[in-house]
């Protein structure tokens, strides 16, 4: 559990909610709704999200599953804020429950001033600052079915925070009207029988009152739907994936935005199939993707390889889980990075991309489309769970910057005034030329074997070492191509964090809370991992005394990158890392950064 | 005439029953006319995998085993093209055996031959999935490639055919590639293809073969009565060849026709940001 837990201070030996009070205002609020799964927590959380976005607030939504479709614990958690944020708090504010298991997985991480909601259809706590109500019950009766109670929990939750009651009712609209005449009226009374009920309790109206703010013509989005957006924009049209947790968005949404393009997606029968479907769609000429989570990654491997040597651009887009083997399904982690840096059998380039954000999630996936097709090589995205899943208040995608880049890709016209046709021919930078079959006149041979220039099979020594140059050099001529790292905090600092993926959002957080405490700190994001990017990080290292290297694995993956890439600032680099499944909050940041120094 | 990559000379011992599939495909692909740059060939690996080096054609030397799911990623990017796959038994029947199975199911439009020579002949003659028992060790029984696609319900085309009858094999390759250009779905034939060196069987499979269409009740149409006639046919000691299933539908049923339609697929679709602008501006605009 969170080290937040030692924050709380002993409570009052009373139950129930308490004398009324004053609310408490609040502008960073968070809301964590537990029960098993199939209880809805996760619409509350929706709900919750949908209304707190309609004040103007900057929202954050995480969920806890486990991987089954029904049943055992779940929790959803919703963060709001007037500024922006991405990350979980560090504690939880209203702790909203259906069954004591919520009670006592969520209690840990409650506030001092935290209050429980709970159903208590089938049990009672003797929690103070709580309130239970009969939620299942209560809906039972009059709409035929208990399962409407997470809207009349978020009815209670309206009370609880003073919410506008049009709006409330508003959010509930919104959220039902797709799903027909009954089912929202039945929401709607539902919201009415929750919101009754705590009106009638002493001491829970208005408990908390939230400021409103100017996060206006923002979107709620993941990193899987920025990344399946940035796809289509950026002129992918063949996607081929096997579901996969926490990936199987990204072939989802493809699924829905792109046969509308003349785009074709399709669900393989593996892994392995579906990195070769791409590897086929792009010799063919299509700008492709697939997207997959650690054991897809492993199967994929061999294809990645494959791609490499025989230069056909690939976008691998990795969504990473907690590993090794099938690990924990719906749980973060960032422990992919030292496999993919050093992929694979032999020794072949590749591009290692780390957005931190939904925004940078679309307009990487258009850069490592241009970027396989310009250097002719894969291009992974490094996803998290966190980052893949979580919802962010996120600006719009902006189309204005996007531009596509085939690279040395033939024309006809051109090609037929060719003298002659190399697929793999030499170059002061290692790209080539590429007409895709069907180019009047040409044929492309292509092969994972060594080869020369034409393509052919060669064990030549002295074309061996040419091609190896060739292709080994891309990471060096690529260099001022690939996207450059994020600085955040004063140029001055002396205390440096590196950190990339979703692990900005709590980082940059941190920031805060050590500025508050007088660090100054200077936060490098790294957007290239791979190859490392020694021209920016190693002034970054010299401009500062220490740096923290924040990760979410267990033998600090970058930072053991870093020290292997400049072993020169080896003495500076100190590893703050986390591996039991969930994501960092800010105030653990800090403390490990205290201890480390 | 620019010049592209030359054909290189097989790398097959002489007398290697490949040459035969080398020499129907070329001649199939001559008497249908298809444009070279316009043919796609995806070799797996092993002695067979290699023949697209032996052809001014646009090649693909694929990994072991997954030749099939490459065939279809190019045969779905770009319906136009005519794809080819070919490899030999331990590549798609051990290795590629998932892919094998799902290719059938798949049914893009394109042709899959397997040289089976019931051997590893590469890496010097091991067992391979269709070794008969008693084979360098070998004490599983010889997989069936014939009978597990006829036991697949797809409209899909089957054939056998034999290196030592190269008459019969082009104008089987010659209807499958008909097949594949109608847009009707997935052909699969394999070729029974000894290897001279490590286990050659020409002679026992010239007196084992059997024309099945030379058979009572022989209807290719009929999917029953093919896999009976099959299965009869081995138990009795011979080899079934010929055409062992051409499904009784005539509509365009592959895979690429389905998914990409009279569209021009995903190569042929303009990506440049210009044109899609206001398609993609609707699409960001949903969110919310």
């Amino acid at each position: 559990m969170s080290p937040a837990a030692a924050q709380i201070t002993p409570l009052p030996e009373q139950s129930g909610p308490g004398a009324p009070r004053p609310p408490l205002e609040l502008s960073d609020v968070s809301v964590m709704i537990g029960g098993q799964g199939g209880d809805g927590t996760l619409t509350v959380s929706d709900l919750l999200g949908r209304y707190f976005r309609k004040k103007g607030l900057y929202v954050y939504t995480s969920r806890n599953v486990l991987s089954r479709i029904r049943g055992g614990h779940a929790d959803a958690s919703v963060r709001a804020s007037r500024d922006p944020l991405a990350a979980v708090k560090s504690h939880v504010d209203v702790l909203v429950a259906f069954d004591n298991e919520a009670v006592e997985m969520g209690k840990t991480e409650l506030a001092p001033h935290g209050f429980i909601l709970y159903d208590s259809t089938t049990f009672h706590i003797a929690e103070p600052h709580s309130a239970g109500f009969p939620f299942a019950t209560l809906v039972g009766g009059p709409l035929g079915q208990p399962i409407f109670k997470n809207t009349a929990a978020y009815g209670a939750l309206s009370v609880l925070f003073g919410f506008d009651p049009a709006l409330t009712r508003a959010v509930i609209e919104e959220r039902f009207k797709r799903r027909g005449g009954e089912a929202l009226e039945k929401n709607l009374k539902a919201l009415e029988i929750g919101r009754k009920v705590a009106l009638s309790a002493p001491g829970v109206e208005n408990r908390f009152s939230l400021t409103s703010g100017d996060a206006h013509d923002m979107i709620l989005t993941t990193g899987n739907q920025a990344v399946a957006l940035g796809f289509v924009v950026g002129g992918g049209r063949f996607f081929a994936g096997y579901p996969i947790t926490p990936a199987t968005e990204v072939m989802e949404y493809l699924q829905q935005y792109l046969p509308a393009f003349g785009g074709v997606v399709r669900q393989a029968e593996d892994e392995l199939a579906a990195i070769n479907m791409v590897i086929g769609a792009s010799y063919a000429g299509a700008r492709v993707m697939t997207s997959t989570s650690g054991p897809g990654l492993s199967l994929m491997t061999e294809g990645i390889g494959h791609a490499s040597t025989a230069e056909i651009p690939v976008v691998i887009a990795d969504c990473q889980r907690v590993g090794p083997s099938t690990g924990q399904p719906t749980r973060h982690e960032q422990s992919d990075l030292s496999h993919l840096a050093n992929l694979g059998h032999g020794e072949y380039p590749r591009f290692i991309l780390a957005p931190a954000d939904p925004v940078d999630c679309f307009d990487l996936t258009v850069e490592a489309l241009n970027l396989a097709e310009r250097w002719r090589l894969p291009v992974i995205l490094l996803l998290d769970q966190a980052l893949c899943q979580n919802t962010t208040t996120s600006a719009r995608f902006d189309l204005s910057k996007v531009r596509i880049d085939r690279g040395k890709r033939l024309s006809p016209e051109v090609t037929a005034k060719l003298a002659h046709y190399k697929v793999y021919e030499h170059s002061s930078d290692g790209r080539s030329a590429y007409a895709p079959p069907g180019t009047p006149g040409v044929w492309s041979e292509v092969t994972g074997n060594e080869h020369d220039e034409w393509g052919h099979v060669s064990v030549n020594p002295a074309n061996r070492i040419k091609m190896m140059t060739k292709r080994m050099e891309k990471m060096v001529h690529a260099r001022s191509e690939l996207p450059s790292c994020r600085l955040f905090g004063p140029p001055d600092a002396k205390v440096g964090i590196i950190g990339f993926g979703s692990t900005s959002g709590p980082i940059l957080e941190a920031q805060g809370l050590l500025q508050h405490r007088g660090v100054p700190t200077r936060y490098l994001q790294a957007r290239t991992v791979y190859p490392v990017p020694v021209h920016e990080i190693d002034p970054f290292l010299n401009s500062v005394d220490v740096v923290y290297v924040v990760e979410h694995n267990y033998t600090g993956q970058l930072a053991r990158l870093l020290r292997e890439t400049m072993p020169w600032h080896h003495a500076k680099l100190r590893s703050v890392v986390k591996y039991d499944g969930f994501t960092f909050r800010a105030p653990e940041i800090v403390s490990a950064m205290k201890e480390g120094a | 005439m620019v010049q592209s990559a030359k054909p290189v000379p097989p790398i097959w011992c002489p007398g290697c029953g490949d040459f035969g599939v080398l020499a129907a495909v070329k001649k199939a692909a001559a008497e249908l006319r298809i444009p070279t740059h316009e043919l796609v060939l995806v070799g797996g690996i092993g002695c067979s995998g290699s023949i697209h080096n032996f052809l001014e054609i646009n090649g693909i030397h694929a990994l072991h085993g997954r030749l099939l799911a490459q065939a279809v990623g190019v045969k779905l990017a770009n319906p136009s093209l005519t794809v080819v796959a070919a490899g030999g038994d331990g590549d798609g029947y051990a290795i590629g055996m998932g892919h094998f199975m799902h290719a059938f199911k798949k049914n893009a439009s394109i042709l899959y031959i397997v040289m089976n020579n019931e051997t590893y002949g590469l890496t010097k003659g091991q067992a391979s999935p269709t070794s008969q028992i008693g084979f360098e060790g070998n004490v599983e029984p010889p997989f069936h490639s014939i009978l597990t696609a006829l036991s697949i319900p797809a409209p899909n085309f089957i054939a056998r055919t034999f290196s030592g009858d190269p008459k019969t094999m082009i104008a089987i390759l010659s209807e499958a590639l008909r097949f594949n250009r109608e847009g009707r779905g997935f052909a699969f034939v394999e070729d029974l293809s000894p290897c001279v060196t490590y286990n050659d069987t020409y002679k026992l499979w010239r007196e084992k073969v059997l024309d099945v269409s030379t058979l009572e009740g022989y209807d290719p149409t009929d999917r029953k009565a093919m896999f009976r006639l099959c299965l009869e046919t081995t138990e009795s000691g011979r080899i079934p060849i010929g055409v062992m299933h051409r499904p009784k539908v005539s509509g365009r049923n592959g895979l690429e026709v389905k998914l990409v339609g009279e569209g021009p697929g995903p190569v042929r679709t303009d990506i440049e940001l210009a044109p899609n602008l206001p398609a993609y501006q609707k699409l960001l605009s949903g969110l919310a």
